[in-house]
């Protein structure tokens, strides 16, 4: 006991001592923190593929960059694409990370209301950010004005890819301009022996993409912004004429059978259009472009490219929708210095350059827009002169966006008026609970 | 010679008094010893922590909360019955119930009747079937995950599916999707899931032939039975106790299904194919209802438990 007691005082100066340190060294300003940081980084990370081993070059990147630092993914249980249920189990399971990568604005606000996410307010005063991203983006990654997230990529998710031979054989030389032009093009690719013009994967959530880019070219941002936050019901005739559109294109011998519609996921859409040449346009996200790339050797611009959603003409054809990607740092991270180190570095040119040589445009000033794709340029492009909304179903209520795609297979499996007037209430039912 | 008392402790370490009655004495002279009750559950109690930390712990944590409303991260509220409440009203949770009863009834029919006629012909020559009978038991022992993603390949709608090309060598240009059509999605899965378990069954009733005494069958044949007779009215009635365990086995598996509907239909198309274990996941993890999800577990407990109380009963007093 003695000399236990005599032990102590030693130690509690060491940690005085340490204390003390601690705080000289806060009191430094965080430019000066940055270059002299080390320690594990815990990165939460849920991405895979080619998605994986662009972030592992990222994180590469910055090891060189900072060598005291090292970097340690803690990767939640995933579950068809959606990581947030691992994620939320691994939080509430008391794991510790700097850095949560994420993709969906209504969980940045759950984070944030569950007090886990650090506000970056002065992090992107410090550290220069809005000279690199535009206040667009940083209202993008803001909660009522208070910035949490760093967008470090984006993707269009109105553009439609396909495959240039089959085209160069339908005899299209330009691609669709305008919805009738798009609906013509189906019979020319029929007649060229393809039997399903449009790839619908809709055994999970693919489908609805149809839908959100029609719901935006037919009612606007703004509408669709309020049908996210329910402020108009799915009853309205907007969302139904939307639904409307679509039927007319099903109508139009878009996609062959509904079953194998609902049969079909992602890949197997891929494989469908790009393995097995039996079907011409798939309208999905960018990483379509580092997976055609990556993992089906094809060349962009050559063996594949893609257009922007055809114009409908109803006064709403400069808008698009689109996906990103940011990062939030954590108010329990054992090292935020090498966080904000790192989410300064994720929108500088080396990190940007990764993301660009492996088809990801990056939202930086930084990056060299030389190093993007032509599919991907094309994308780029668009974006850049459209009104913008983040994809509907990443905004939803998780029952309500459960309901929304079943709702929407239901209508795929008969898209008559009076089943749309179904749906729609069905929906509407859902959501009357949901908020 | 006075009388000893055959008490328990007397059995073990008394011995007998010249004064007559008995007098206790531990056997071993030395140390402590301790009682037979005490020591009993001294060597019970690691199996019993065990069991306290990996099944009675969640168990009440799942009940506890089955009574709170947990969206997300936020925090949980106290609803009482509500989940329950909203449960029964939920159209979709009521549809779960029809597909989990006709999945595990479906599954449980195929693969115990399947197993059941094939282990009574294997029974006529056990040891030229043993490669047969190994062949079909290591379908039971592919994990589901993995005999899913085969199955969605031999089952998919394109050119590529086996069983449509096969079909398609009988009818020309014929093309089904099997997983995406609801008419047939769920009895896919039922075939599925039937093909993977047909091992089991057929063990289990195999072994009850094989343990029909060698005297019954030969009476049997000195009578002059046919083997059709033989099968018919001594192996089958004969290995009902394996049909019997096989049934029960099957049926708590597919009450619980989960992997197969996870990697073939993800519970669709059009929540065709979702079982009331698919539901608890998908409300529990992809919406994070916590607390709605633990409430739908609890009415499969019930479930497993109102199939498996009567079964355990009966079997506990086969032992007696």
């Amino acid at each position: 006991m003695t000399r236990n007691r005599s032990l102590l005082p030693p130690i509690r100066r060491r940690t005085v001592l340490a204390g003390a340190a601690l705080a000289l060294l806060t009191s430094v300003a965080p430019t000066a923190l940055a270059q002299d940081i080390s320690g594990e980084l815990v990165i939460m990370q849920w991405q895979g593929g080619t998605d994986l081993e662009m972030w592992h070059e990222v994180e590469a990147a910055f090891i060189e960059m900072h060598p005291g630092v090292t970097v340690r993914e803690f990767v939640p249980a995933g579950g068809q694409g959606d990581a947030r249920g691992g994620m939320r189990t691994a939080i509430m399971g008391g794991e510790v990370v700097d850095i949560i990568i994420n993709t969906w604005p209504a969980f940045r606000v759950e984070l944030m209301t569950a007090g886990i996410l650090r506000p970056i307010e002065e992090q992107w005063e410090t550290f220069g950010w809005s000279e690199q991203l535009g206040d667009s983006w940083k209202e993008l990654g803001s909660i009522d004005g208070v910035p949490y997230g760093v967008t470090y990529t984006y993707g269009d998710r109105s553009g439609i890819w396909y495959k240039t031979e089959h085209m160069e054989k339908a005899g299209i030389a330009e691609p669709p301009k305008t919805w009738d032009e798009f609906l013509a093009s189906f019979e020319k690719l029929k007649a060229a022996g393809y039997g399903t013009p449009v790839a619908i994967p809709a055994k999970y959530w693919a489908h609805a993409e149809w839908f959100e880019s029609l719901l935006l070219r037919t009612a606007g941002v703004d509408f669709a912004a309020q049908l996210a936050r329910h402020e108009v019901p799915w009853t309205d005739p907007k969302v139904k004429e939307a639904l409307m559109k679509f039927a007319e294109m099903l109508e139009a011998g878009c996609c062959g059978d509904v079953s194998v519609m609902l049969a079909n996921d992602l890949d197997q859409s891929y494989a469908q259009i790009f393995r097995a040449d039996e079907a011409n346009y798939l309208l999905i996200g960018m990483w379509t472009n580092s997976t055609l790339k990556n993992d089906y050797g094809l060349t962009e611009g050559e063996d594949y490219s893609l257009f922007q959603f055809p114009a409908l003409g109803m006064g709403f054809d400069d808008t698009s929708s689109v996906d990103t990607k940011e990062l939030n740092a954590t108010t329990n991270g054992a090292n935020p210095a090498a966080a904000d180190a790192f989410l300064d570095f994720i929108i500088g040119p080396e990190a940007s350059d990764i993301m660009a040589r492996y088809g990801y445009a990056s939202p930086s000033s930084a990056m060299d827009q030389s190093l993007l794709g032509p599919a991907q340029q094309i994308a780029t492009e668009a974006v850049a002169n459209s009104k913008v909304q983040f994809v509907l179903g990443d905004l939803l209520p998780g029952d309500l966006v459960d309901e929304y795609r079943v709702q929407l297979q239901r209508f795929l499996q008969d898209p008559s008026e009076a089943n749309i007037d179904t749906v729609l209430a069905a929906i509407e039912a859902k959501a009357a609970v949901s908020y | 010679m006075p009388e000893t008392v055959a008490t328990g402790e007397a059995d073990v370490g008394g011995i007998s008094s010249p004064k007559g009655g008995v007098r206790r004495r531990p056997l071993a002279t030395r140390g402590w010893r301790l009682k037979d009750q005490p020591a009993a559950w001294l060597l019970i109690a690691p199996v019993l922590v065990l069991f306290g930390i990996s099944v009675v712990y969640p168990l009440i944590d799942t009940i506890r909360l089955s009574f709170f409303d947990i969206r997300g991260l936020a925090p949980a509220k106290y609803v009482g019955i509500g989940n329950y409440l909203t449960l029964f009203a939920d159209p979709g949770f009521r549809g779960t119930l029809v597909t989990t009863l006709t999945f595990t009834l479906g599954t449980t029919a195929i693969s115990v009747s399947l197993g059941w006629v094939l282990a009574m012909l294997c029974a006529f020559t056990p040891r030229t079937t043993l490669p047969f009978r190994v062949m079909i038991f290591t379908t039971f022992g592919i994990s589901e995950a993995v005999s899913g993603y085969m199955w969605i390949n031999i089952l998919r709608p394109d050119s590529a599916g086996l069983l449509n090309t096969v079909i398609g060598v009988f009818a020309p240009g014929f093309s089904h999707a099997w997983l995406g059509d609801p008419n047939t999605a769920l009895w896919a899965l039922i075939f599925v899931a039937s093909w993977s378990g047909v091992g089991l069954p057929l063990m289990l009733c195999l072994a009850a032939v094989q343990s029909i005494p060698r005297s019954v069958l030969e009476a049997a044949y000195m009578d002059g039975a046919r083997p059709a007779a033989i099968m018919r009215h001594i192996m089958m009635p004969l290995s009902m106790p394996g049909v019997r365990v096989a049934i029960f086995i099957n049926l708590l598996g597919a009450l619980r299904a989960f992997d197969i509907i996870y990697v073939m239909t993800g519970g669709g198309p059009v929540r065709a194919t979702e079982t009331v274990g698919y539901f608890m996941y998908r409300e529990s993890m992809t919406q994070f209802k916590l607390g709605y999800g633990a409430a739908a577990t609890v009415v499969l407990l019930v479930a497993v438990l109102v199939i498996s109380i009567p079964a355990i009963i009966q079997r506990t007093a086969g032992a007696r």
